[in-house]
């Protein structure tokens, strides 16, 4: 089995990396290459399906951090890889005809047989951060697919309109994996000593923590930006700038569908029965687990609630939409929402509704929108007013748009039909188990129904009626363009005709995938008494049929309403604009470019780090006393020291700041001497003379006046002045206030002599020279004077640089 | 054992840039032997990482001029720096190739070899030393020639730019031999390992603990200016835009992790104290970090997706990266003693943060310098980097596209990048903290996640910008059509292209930056597939670095220290 996953998950990409040779030497045929290499993978699936493979397979990856290439094959996985690798095969050998003349083409192949891969790697995937891995795999791949006409405005656009939504959901969505694995102790998703195998711990851990429902709406994030759900939904209707087989794939069996799927992967894990009976303590826990159980669980509120919004919002919005293309973006983003509604209910009915709409849902929506590829090849527009009667010049594909359409409508016998009444149904008994609010889960889902209704019906009527006159001529499509979907619509009238076989073949499995527990097996049948649900759907077949007279006034009335923050693309365009125009506008105030700026902020937030770090220790000032040896002369010199800084402060010219500035690094000169201490004022002298000669000579060539500064600045200024001045003179009071045994002393010990006595034979011993101050420069720390010097080297290469590079730019 | 290989790399690096200097009176020969120098880094680095980590992992000290430890200059390889050094081996190399092609001819020859390899020595040195005052020295050796790198052009704005990084840098220079000395008269000694051991246990010593949490905390001011977190970050974008492009790239992927470095070794190893003795600095500074990091990660994103040129967006996108970087060691210190499994045993959640910082770093050093190598590329082809000014360039040259939007992927943590493991791990540290009810981990991480998407925001922008769209006047003009490699340029020439599509020279200059760009996308899929080679060294040095007994006994080893305490040589 292992060889087999692999295989299905790894060869599109092989195949992808082979694309651009295969191209040299084929040409346009690649179209038929990629297509051959999804059939293979179509075959393995199959075979996978055959074999009745079944569990875990997984190799080692980051076994660091517990990650493993782990993939897991159940009836859910199989349905969505049968689906990427079989719409693709079809979105492929589709695309030889659409892609005719078009730039790119090694690239467009290489990327759709990645996308086929990432998304078969999604479904297959039985580890966390595998399933991420792939999971922004498809997000990537549908962002240059999406921006395949780079210089498009509007393909730009939307390509990261698409990244920015769907990748940041994913990074949401992995702090929730985040926290599933802290709370299971494991990457695995299902199988073995998984997070699905030990639910209920996990959960329990979660809860414990506080963090089970930041973990659901994480996870909730990540499936609702992918599948596009309100108010998320907005990238997906500009993914149409892609070519129209990509927008087909994406919206039918890649992309999108990750997000139902992992809603379904992970339904029984956060509706996994919360136990805290053996655990709890007393009788509090125990009510709270009561509470729990009557509850409507976090899951089905979240997801319900977000399902049926998103259901009906982008149904209205499908109504409203002017494009064929864009008709059928809205009514991807609906479907999407009934299939999480469905995977929402606590209720087996819920994950029917789900898994078999998946497979529904794909087998239209892919037919539709290879329609519409068809519709914008053959007659040049997608504007929908400007399209009607296609049939006379399309007869073949309106069979399958109209096969396809009322599927979509969800009207008996066609396969849409049974996974609504389902969604139904499993609405109704939520109704009826919880009570209260949650009988407007029903009356909502009827509500957003009739609008499906309503633009499924539209989209037929395209076909329907008289040729409009502004038609020009429409060509037959080629068969490649027209084969693809033919199959697609057979498979649409098989599940009609025949739901239960695929029931038993498939969506059962998937049922018992998404099910908690024991899952039964089930069947669907047309409708032969008067249920709840039954009279639901007639309602909204019959207010549908009934408004329909209405649709063109329905439709002027929505899009008059979608003005300004109603409509959630404002809050995005605003939200990316505003950004880049706060961006613009506060770093040049941030970043004014003055070192005054600069160097307050450095000094004040070291001023504040170092304060508070000794408020925090609590220290207290050390007893300030005189001295031994302190005399009037150093009194003096440092007295004058302190005049002199003084003086700098209000110093009225640069000479004068200087001059006053090297008052008081001579009188430290001379505090060396008096401390017996006359290298370093030596050193000390020179630094100082020749600081002040080159000042003198530099400040001759610059402006005399100082210019005042203003008051609140002065006042800034002097309060950090203050602040830092504190902030050293507090650092060497503490600092010299302890008496640690240090190295120097030891060393001094170490050599037996007597402390305070002149150490000059060890270091003659040890470094070889007389003079102490010489041993530590080139003997006890010679790598620190050999850095010393490099830097000597480079300010010397720096005046150097500085001189030639300028003279030669001047030269210019 | 004490080895000599541990002062290989400061070594090669510093006889590099003399024999550059000597070299000077023949460009080819200088530019032979600079890239020899690279070359010859890389391999001793090599040699050491392999000595040190992977048939270790062991801490080898080595004591200069052979005095003993505390009273010499002791260097220490152990796994960190033999992690930091990989790092700078990897982008130093890159760096090194790609500017004996960028730089032009005159300024190769002046000064810029041997400034550049001056500072690998610096940062060799910095990543090796184990003596806080000769930690300083080896700042002073990077900065002095970083100083020189960013005003190399010296025009008007380089000019400007270096000076506020050399004031702001002397600023921060002036602080730390405050702190230096301070440290000194509190603690008695200059050597980390003693003064780790000392903190451990003050009474022995007679070290009184109270002045040492402001002293840390001066030498975090500075750590963090080197690394340019908020609000010590001012200098950054201007000097980043100054230099030349392979020096960026080594401020950005390899000098700026220097200061994070320094924050690692100085607050997990020494401050820490043996077993968290001085647990005192890490509640106080852990915070602090963790919201220097959080304001540098929004400020930085904020910054960057406005910006108008390729060069300043990823300037403010390294003061948001950073932020990414030290947000973990900030979490990691709020709540130090939790217990992690990760690596394959219990570890604490400073180890983790350790290791996921360390992990963010390398992703960085390598994206970073990747996308401001590539920049450098636009610029010498099209001659800006100015966004409206570029366009249509996926389709003109597409393996520089290709490496772009592997370098942008990567800070963004595409799987399998090897970006993805290091957001992977920043975020895990946040949610084990907060799953261990630290307060403040889940504002850590909403903040984290908000920086995120501003990444997102930023590389997209720069994308759409730069590789598609219809391109300018000016690409029009340069690269009229597809860039097919070297001896295709006469033909665009003749056409009347410039710069561009110029000489066989240029074109071969071209190709060898274009081959380096292609290396290093290379390398963050290669690390990024193979990331348990990354996050198993990064765990190494996580251990290495909060291992604070095994760093001191390791370098008081009695049978290491040249004729043991006492002995002198």
């Amino acid at each position: 089995m292992l060889e087999t996953v692999l295989a299905v998950v790894f060869l599109p990409f092989v195949g992808a990396a082979l694309t651009p040779l295969v191209y040299r030497a084929l040409g346009e045929r690649t179209a038929y290459y990629a297509a051959a290499v999804a059939a293979v993978c179509l075959a393995l699936v199959a075979r996978l399906y055959a074999t009745g493979a079944h569990g875990v397979a997984r190799v080692e990856w980051v076994p660091s951090l517990g990650v493993s290439l782990a993939f897991y094959v159940d009836g859910l996985a199989l349905l969505i890889a049968f689906l990427a690798s079989g719409v693709g095969v079809l979105i492929l050998t589709y695309s030889g005809g659409y892609m005719h003349g078009e730039p790119g083409q090694a690239k467009y192949y290489a990327t759709l047989l990645a996308f086929m891969g990432s998304m078969l790697g999604v479904a297959l995937a039985g580890d966390l951060f595998a399933l991420f891995t792939f999971w922004e795999l498809t997000s990537l791949s549908s962002f240059v697919l999406i921006g395949h006409y780079t210089t498009d405005e509007s393909s730009q656009y939307a390509a990261r309109k698409s990244m920015l939504i769907t990748v940041s959901g994913g990074l949401f969505m992995l702090v929730g994996f985040l926290a599933l694995s802290w709370a299971g102790g494991t990457t695995l998703i299902a199988g073995d000593g998984s997070l699905l195998a030990n639910a209920d711990a996990t959960v329990e851990t979660l809860r414990t923590a506080g963090l089970f429902l930041p973990t659901l709406l994480l996870v909730g994030l990540g499936a609702a930006t992918k599948s596009a759900q309100v108010p998320f939904h907005v990238w997906l209707p500009n993914a149409m700038e892609a070519p129209t087989p990509v927008s087909a794939f994406l919206h039918s069996a890649t992309m999108v569908k990750a997000g139902v799927y992992l809603v379904g992967r992970f339904r029984p894990f956060f509706l996994a029965p919360f136990d805290s009976g053996d655990h709890g303590e007393g009788e509090a826990a125990a009510e709270a687990a009561a509470a729990a159980a009557s509850a409507l669980p976090a899951w089905t509120w979240v997801l319900v609630t977000l399902g049926l919004l998103t259901m009906t919002v982008t149904a209205i919005l499908a109504v409203g939409a002017t494009d064929i293309k864009e008709l059928l973006a809205y009514s991807t983003a609906s479907h999407l929402g009934l299939i999480v509604a469905g995977f929402g209910a606590a209720n087996t009915y819920g994950a029917e509704t789900g898994a078999f709409h998946i497979l529904n849902h794909a087998s239209f929506k892919a037919t539709l929108f290879l329609v519409a590829g068809i519709i914008s090849h053959e007659a040049g527009t997608r504007d929908i007013s400007s399209l009607g009667g296609l049939r006379h010049d399309l007869p073949v594909t309106a069979v399958l748009a109209g096969l396809a359409s009322l599927s979509m409508a969800g009207i008996p016998p066609f396969n849409g039909f049974y996974s609504k009444e389902l969604l139904f149904e499993s609405m109704w008994y939520l109704g009826e188990e919880f009570g209260g609010l949650t009988w407007l889960f029903p009356a909502v889902a009827v509500f957003g129904s009739v609008f499906t209704f309503l633009y499924s019906i539209k989209f037929l009527s395209l076909f329907l009626g008289d040729r409009r006159p502004s038609l020009g001529e429409v060509h037959r499509p080629p068969v490649a363009m027209l084969a693809p979907p033919a199959v697609l619509g057979v498979a649409v009238a098989v599940i009609s005709a025949v739901p239960n076989v695929a029931i038993d073949a498939i969506v059962g499995d998937v049922y018992a995938s998404a099910a908690v527990g024991e899952a039964h097996s089930f069947s669907v049948h047309l409708p032969t008494e008067l249920s709840p649900y039954v009279l639901m759907s007639a309602i909204t077949i019959g207010v549908g049929a009934l408004l329909w007279p209405q649709y063109d006034r329905i439709h002027d009335g929505i899009r008059s309403l979608l003005r300004g923050p109603v409509r959630a693309n404002w809050w995005y365009d605003n939200g990316v604009e505003g950004l880049t125009a706060g961006s613009k506008s506060v770093v040049p105030r941030v970043q004014t470019g003055l070192l005054r700026t600069y160097a307050a902020w450095a000094l004040a937030g070291t001023a504040a780090l170092a304060l508070g770090a000794y408020l925090a220790a609590g220290v207290g000032l050390p007893a300030v006393e005189l001295a031994e040896g302190t005399t009037v002369a150093v009194v003096l010199v440092l007295g004058v020291a302190l005049v002199g800084a003084a003086a700098v402060t209000v110093a009225p010219s640069h000479v004068a700041g200087v001059l006053t500035l090297s008052i008081l690094g001579f009188m430290v000169a001379i505090f060396y001497i008096l401390a017996d201490a006359p290298d370093l004022a030596l050193t000390q002298l020179v630094v100082e003379t020749l600081v002040l000669v080159i000042f003198l000579l530099v400040l001759d060539r610059l402006p005399a006046y100082y210019g005042s500064p203003e008051r609140l600045v002065a006042a800034r200024d002097a309060v950090l002045s203050v602040a830092v001045g504190g902030t050293v003179f507090l650092t060497v009071l503490l600092a010299t206030a302890g008496s640690p045994d240090s190295i120097a002393t030891r060393l001094v010990e170490l050599a037996g002599l007597p402390p305070g006595e002149h150490h000059a034979p060890v270091f003659f011993d040890y470094g070889g020279g007389a003079n102490i101050v010489n041993v530590i420069l080139v003997d006890l720390r010679a790598m620190d004077t050999m850095g010393e010097i490099s830097v000597v080297a480079m300010a010397a290469l720096s005046v150097l640089t500085l001189i030639r590079m300028r003279s030669r730019g001047e030269a210019r | 054992m004490a080895s000599p290989v541990v002062v290989a790399p400061i070594l090669v690096a510093l006889a590099t840039a003399v024999l550059t200097l000597v070299t000077r009176f023949d460009a080819r020969a200088q530019r032979a032997t600079s890239v020899l120098g690279g070359v010859a880094y890389f391999a001793v680095v090599a040699v050491l990482f392999d000595r040190v980590v992977l048939s270790g992992p062991t801490v080898v000290p080595y004591y200069v001029s052979n005095w003993p430890a505390p009273y010499g200059i002791t260097l220490v390889a152990d796994a960190l720096s033999a992690f930091m050094l990989g790092l700078a081996a990897v982008v130093g190399l890159a760096a090194v190739v790609f500017g004996s092609t960028y730089v032009d001819e005159f300024g190769q020859r002046l000064s810029y070899h041997p400034l550049f390899h001056f500072m690998m020595a610096g940062v060799s040195g910095a990543f090796l030393t184990g003596d806080l005052f000769n930690l300083f020295v080896w700042f002073e050796v990077m900065l002095m020639s970083s100083y020189v790198l960013v005003l190399f052009y010296s025009g008007r704005e380089h000019t400007r730019a270096a000076l506020n990084y050399v004031v702001l840098n002397l600023l921060a220079s002036a602080v730390m031999l405050v702190a230096i000395g301070g440290l000194y008269a509190t603690t008695g000694t200059l050597n980390m390992a003693d003064m780790a051991r000392r903190l451990a246990d003050p009474a022995a010593y007679g070290v009184e603990l109270a002045p040492t949490l402001g002293l840390a905390s001066l030498l975090l001011a500075v750590f963090a200016l080197k690394a340019g977190v908020v609000p010590f970050h001012f200098w950054v974008p201007a000097a980043y835009r100054a230099a030349p492009a392979p020096v960026t790239a080594v401020l950005a992927g390899v000098v700026k992790k220097v200061g994070v470095y320094a924050i690692i070794r100085l607050f997990f190893t020494v401050f820490a104290g043996g077993a968290y003795a001085n647990t005192a600095t890490f509640a106080y500074v852990g915070p602090i970090l963790a919201l220097m990091a959080g304001a540098s990660i929004v400020y930085g994103g904020v910054g960057a997706v406005g910006r108008d040129d390729v060069d300043g967006l990823l300037a403010f996108s390294s003061v948001g990266q950073v932020g990414f970087i030290v947000l973990p060691l900030g979490v990691g210190m709020a709540a130090p003693d939790l217990t992690v499994a990760f690596a394959g045993a219990e570890r604490t959640l400073a180890a983790l943060g350790v290791a996921a910082a360390l992990v963010y770093a390398f992703n960085h050093a390598l994206a970073k310098s990747l996308l401001f190598l590539a920049s450098g590329t636009l610029h010498a082809t099209v001659g800006t980097t100015r966004l409206d000014r570029l366009g249509g360039l996926a389709a003109r040259t597409p393996l520089v596209a290709a490496s772009f939007l592997l370098g942008g992927l990567s800070l963004i943590g595409v799987p399998p990048l090897v970006g993805f493991f290091g957001k992977l791990l920043v975020f895990r540290t946040a949610t084990e903290a907060m799953a261990g009810g630290t307060p403040g981990a889940g504002v850590a991480l909403a903040v984290a996640l908000g920086g995120a998407v501003l990444t997102i925001a930023y590389v997209t922008r720069a994308w759409n910008a730069v590789f598609w769209g219809e391109p300018s006047e000016t690409v029009r003009t340069v690269l009229p059509e597809r860039w097919r490699g070297v001896g295709a340029g006469g033909d665009a020439a003749t056409d009347g292209g410039t710069n561009g599509g110029g000489s066989d020279a240029t074109d071969r200059a071209l190709a060898v930056q274009v081959t380096t760009l292609v290396a290093l996308a290379l390398c963050i899929v290669g690390f990024g597939v193979g990331v348990e080679f990354v996050v198993d060294a990064a765990a190494h040095a996580a251990h290495a670095a909060t291992d604070t007994q095994g760093y001191v006994s390791a370098v008081f080893d009695p049978a290491t220290q040249p004729g043991g305490e006492g002995g002198g040589h």
